[in-house]
């Protein structure tokens, strides 16, 4: 099972830790939140709280259950340098591979939410001609985040085959 | 033999279009006559406030002779504002008219626009990477035609001109775009192109597409059968309930989405015709608006051919492909998806001629397809006996599909990045799908539900694959064009010699060449010091040793040579008159002939230029001069290098290449002839052309190279027939036939034989053009396989 998707050869690196403890804290803080407007709402336009309660309790119950999936949906991401291309592979239930050749990256992107920045994380995103290609790398410390772009814009240079 | 400059496409970052902010110097501007498009145009782009106009107008009539009319008085109110506004939209359009002046002439292609904002669009005819004519209906009535020229990421668009000129100016910049210098005077002389189909007299059409065909196969396609079953179905359904007006939020979509697919696929793909032009594949199509599109094949990305199930019993096909750039305009207007056709409806026959034009040297039949395993049914129940992937050493195919087949074809050159995904499903089964990206396009290449373990080696040897490919066209780009990133260099050093880009004269893979003036071009050579400062050295002395001998013929010297800003360059004697290979285009017979025995003259007078070394020997290139014992190891010699990386390409395309190869040697070996200097390489565009008093006749012969060699005069003869066949007008081929008559009447029957050889000598020689130059290979496979 692991051979399919493993990069020949070589280990892939993993996200830093800082982005499960994110993903920790938005899968537990963002379906209750998501679910207080609605459950008020009917609440108050009811006024039988008890269904708010329900509401509040399912949100709770999905937010325990993606709690419980981030550490494997975090540990299934992973990147490689090779010396021609770029894997990346994540996906628990539905997994995949990608390979980009440097030499058909035409741009690459770091981007940092604020959300990120104050976990000190960043997100590296490769545009390659083809749309459907879209890769990208979330959870990079952003020194990690930096060297992997300035390497790739070296490395796609070095490589750069017109189309 | 030069090879074509193509067209560059570089990042996107790059300024392709230049747009200056104010118009150049009134002065310049006065010695240059520019041009304003055809005083129609506001007519024809403001036609729908015309129409408007003329139903307001054709309204009053009717009201003021009728009585029972409707009743008109609240109407009339309306026709002053409408009236204002026809005369508001109709100074607008002069205006945009009047300021609208264009260039295009032998220097540049500038249009310049706008009243109070001036704008001054230059593109460089390198950077063009297409121009398509577009006749919308009003303007096709009145004769006129838009011109849309594409160059990088940006389109700009010229309308309108009349369509003559149109076409005309389409060809002379097609010509320009391709690095070859061509004069737009030439160009008046042209006959007109047909007014239904657009095709130019020099356009062979390869595939044309009935009326009938197209209509019956729409109404076959799935894709207008599935609605119209719906809307029969929601009417009779409806109508057994007397309910048809709760249908109507449904129909009225449905209506619509058919009409604009009948749009689609049968009016603006009516009279589709795909024809080879000199200048590459073009396609026309429309009944009313008339689209003219030139294919650039190097920009072709990827194939899809595609059958729905009712086209099987009648074996039709249809061709799409991913043309990078087109597709940008992501759906939002049909014309963009339209353009990613290459034939609407076709027979197998037809389908192979245009797979074989759009991924030249692509053999179907060569790559083995292999299934995907039986237990894909339980996924892909509904066509896992479709699913079909194979791959030979340069492209890929995916195939899947029973409701309509899917074939798609990508070269391992174009594959952007792969990916292998598995769902929870398939995990059970052990199987994964492989995706092969493309960019933006129809086509989207899937090997579906394979094993494991062969998803894993197809995709990891597909990242191998594609990285040869691309390092065989990185290589492949470095012989045949200038690097991008010297660009600020080499426009310095081509302003020292008073010189531009503009002024290019042709380019060959060694090297391009400039015009200073009337008397010197400069030779700016490729990359690197070594070779080129041998070569020019090597020539040097060749050509100061034939100074003193007289053959009637000009040759070229050298007056200068050194190296700036990194390139090697040398300042060459320009050889009087102008270039016969863009004059046999447009010349007609009665002018041609006498031309070609002068050209056929003076390639055998070439043997009579005297020969620093004696016996066989190469005389440019390294280690040169190179002597040899007899014209068999001097011939072998030269096919070696091009053959090393044409061989394995060979043996595909010749299964009998072997004996091709040993006949030759057996005949070379039984040819004794007095060595002489021999060009190596007379095809046209190496000669030049002048008045004599007789007509034109040739009179210099250029660009001696490393294909230069002391060896059979009859190379050269043998050459200047054969290659004639390669000039791109309509009958070359007849000529090149005419021609051996010739040679047959001077030298006897003997001659046709050591044609033939040296044919297959050529077809060796220039055979690594697989790579870079397909319809040279297809050439040189001609050759060997007579």
């Amino acid at each position: 099972m692991e051979e399919l998707f493993a990069p020949p050869a070589y280990e892939w690196k993993r996200l830093s830790p800082k982005y499960r403890s994110l993903r920790q804290l938005t899968s537990l803080v963002v379906p209750p939140l998501l679910f207080t407007i609605p459950a008020v709402i009917v609440g108050v336009a009811s006024g039988r709280w008890w269904i708010s309660g329900l509401i509040w309790a399912a949100a709770v119950i999905i937010a325990l259950l993606r709690l419980a999936f981030v550490g494997r949906s975090w540990r299934s991401w992973g990147y490689v340098e090779r010396e021609d291309d770029l894997y990346i592979t994540h996906g628990v239930m539905f997994r995949n591979l990608t390979a980009v050749p440097y030499g058909r990256m035409q741009l690459v992107e770091v981007e940092s939410g604020p959300l990120e920045r104050a976990f000190g994380l960043a997100t590296v995103t490769l545009k390659p001609a083809s749309p459907e290609t879209g890769a990208r790398i979330p959870g990079l410390s952003p020194d990690e985040a930096t060297r992997l772009r300035d390497r790739l814009t070296e490395l796609g240079e070095a490589h750069a085959s017109g189309l | 033999m030069t090879a074509p400059q193509q067209p560059q496409h570089t990042s996107a970052a790059d300024p392709a279009v230049s747009t200056a902010g104010p118009p150049p110097v009134p002065a310049a501007r006065a010695l240059k006559q520019t041009e304003r498009p055809h005083p129609l145009t506001p007519f024809v782009r403001g036609w729908l406030v015309f129409v408007a106009l003329a139903i307001g107008w054709g309204r009053e009539v009717v009201t003021g002779a009728g009585d029972n009319q409707l009743d008109t008085g609240g109407l009339t109110w309306i026709l002053p504002i409408l009236g204002i506004v026809v005369l508001l939209a109709a100074i607008t359009g002069f205006i945009a008219w009047y300021f609208t002046r264009f260039v295009i002439d032998d220097e540049e292609l500038r249009i310049e626009t706008g009243m109070i904002f001036k704008k001054s669009t230059k593109i460089p005819f390198e950077r063009l990477q297409s121009v398509d004519i577009i006749q919308p209906l009003v303007a096709r009535i009145f004769g006129l035609a838009e011109l849309r020229l594409d160059a990088g990421n940006s389109s700009t668009k010229l309308r309108y001109l009349s369509r003559g000129k149109a076409s005309r100016l389409r060809d002379y910049l097609l010509t320009r775009a391709h690095g070859q210098q061509a004069s737009i005077r030439d160009l008046d002389q042209q006959a007109a192109a047909s007014i239904f189909t657009d095709l130019g007299v020099t356009d062979q059409p390869l595939v044309q597409v009935s009326p009938q065909r197209l209509i019956v196969s729409f109404l076959i396609s799935s894709e207008w059968l599935i609605p119209a079953a719906i809307t029969i179905i929601i009417v009779v359904a409806t109508a057994a309930f007397e309910m048809v007006p709760l249908a109507l939020g449904g129909l009225i979509p449905l209506l619509i989405g058919m009409v604009s697919l009948i749009w689609r696929r049968v009016i603006g793909m009516f009279n589709f015709t795909l024809a080879e032009s000199p200048r590459g594949l073009r396609i026309t199509r429309g009944l009313t608006n008339l689209t003219s599109q030139s294919v650039p094949i190097n920009r072709i990305q990827g194939v899809k051919v595609s059958q729905p199930l009712l086209w099987r019993l009648l074996g039709w096909y249809r061709m799409d492909v991913d043309i990078l750039g087109y597709a940008q305009g992501d759906g939002e207007n049909n014309e963009s998806n339209a353009s990613s056709v290459l034939l609407p409806v076709a027979t197998p026959d037809e389908v192979e001629l245009a797979i074989g034009r759009a991924l030249p040297g692509f053999n179907l039949d060569a790559i083995q397809l292999h299934p995907s395993p039986k237990r894909a049914r339980w996924v892909r129940w509904f066509d896992f006996w479709t699913l079909r992937y194979g791959w030979d050493d340069r492209t890929l195919i995916t195939e899947h599909g029973w409701f309509t087949h899917v074939r798609d074809i990508v070269p391992h050159a174009k594959t952007q990045s792969v990916r292998i995904e598995q769902g929870p499903l398939q995990r059970l089964l052990r199987l994964a799908d492989v995706h092969v990206h493309t960019p933006r396009g129809p086509v989207n290449a899937v090997a579906h539900q394979l094993d494991e373990q062969t998803a894993r080696e197809l995709a990891l040897r597909q990242l191998d694959r594609a990285r040869a490919a691309r390092l065989a066209e990185r290589q492949r780009r470095a012989v045949e064009q200038v690097g991008t990133d010297d660009h600020q260099g080499e426009a310095e050093l081509l302003a020292a010699f008073g010189t531009s880009r503009d002024q290019l004269l042709g380019s060959g893979g060694e090297s391009e060449v400039f015009a200073i003036d009337h008397e010197r071009v400069l030779r700016l050579y490729r990359s690197g010091h070594e070779a080129p400062r041998r070569t020019a050295a090597q020539l040097q002395i060749l050509y100061q040793s034939w100074a003193g001998s007289d053959i009637g013929l000009e040759l070229p010297m050298i007056l200068e040579s050194g190296e700036r800003n990194g390139r090697f360059f040398t300042v060459d004697r320009r050889l009087s008159g102008r270039n016969f290979s863009g004059w046999l285009q447009h010349a007609d017979m009665a002018q041609r002939r006498p031309a070609l025995i002068s050209f056929f003259d003076a390639t055998e007078r070439l043997q009579h230029l005297p020969s620093l070394v004696p016996g066989y020997a190469r005389l440019i290139g390294e280690g040169a001069p190179q002597q040899f014992g007899t014209l068999v190891e001097l011939l072998s010699s030269m096919l070696r290098g091009p053959l090393e990386t044409s061989r394995t390409q060979l043996e595909r395309d010749i299964p009998d290449v072997a004996e091709v190869w040993n006949r030759l040697h057996g005949e070379l070996a039984q040819r004794s002839v007095v060595p002489a200097i021999v060009h190596g390489d007379v095809c046209p565009p190496n000669a030049y052309l002048s008045q004599g008093p007789e007509g034109p006749v040739v009179t210099g012969i250029g660009d001696f190279s490393p294909h230069t060699v002391h060896a059979d005069p009859l190379i050269d003869v043998a050459g200047a027939l054969i290659f004639l066949e390669l000039e791109p007008y309509a009958d070359a081929a007849a000529d090149a036939a005419w021609l051996e008559a010739v040679a047959v009447e001077r030298h006897g029957r003997e001659i046709v034989r050591w044609i033939d050889v040296y044919r297959r000598f050529y077809g060796f020689y220039f055979s690594n053009a697989y790579a870079f130059d397909p319809h040279l290979y297809a050439w040189c496979l001609r050759q060997l396989s007579r």
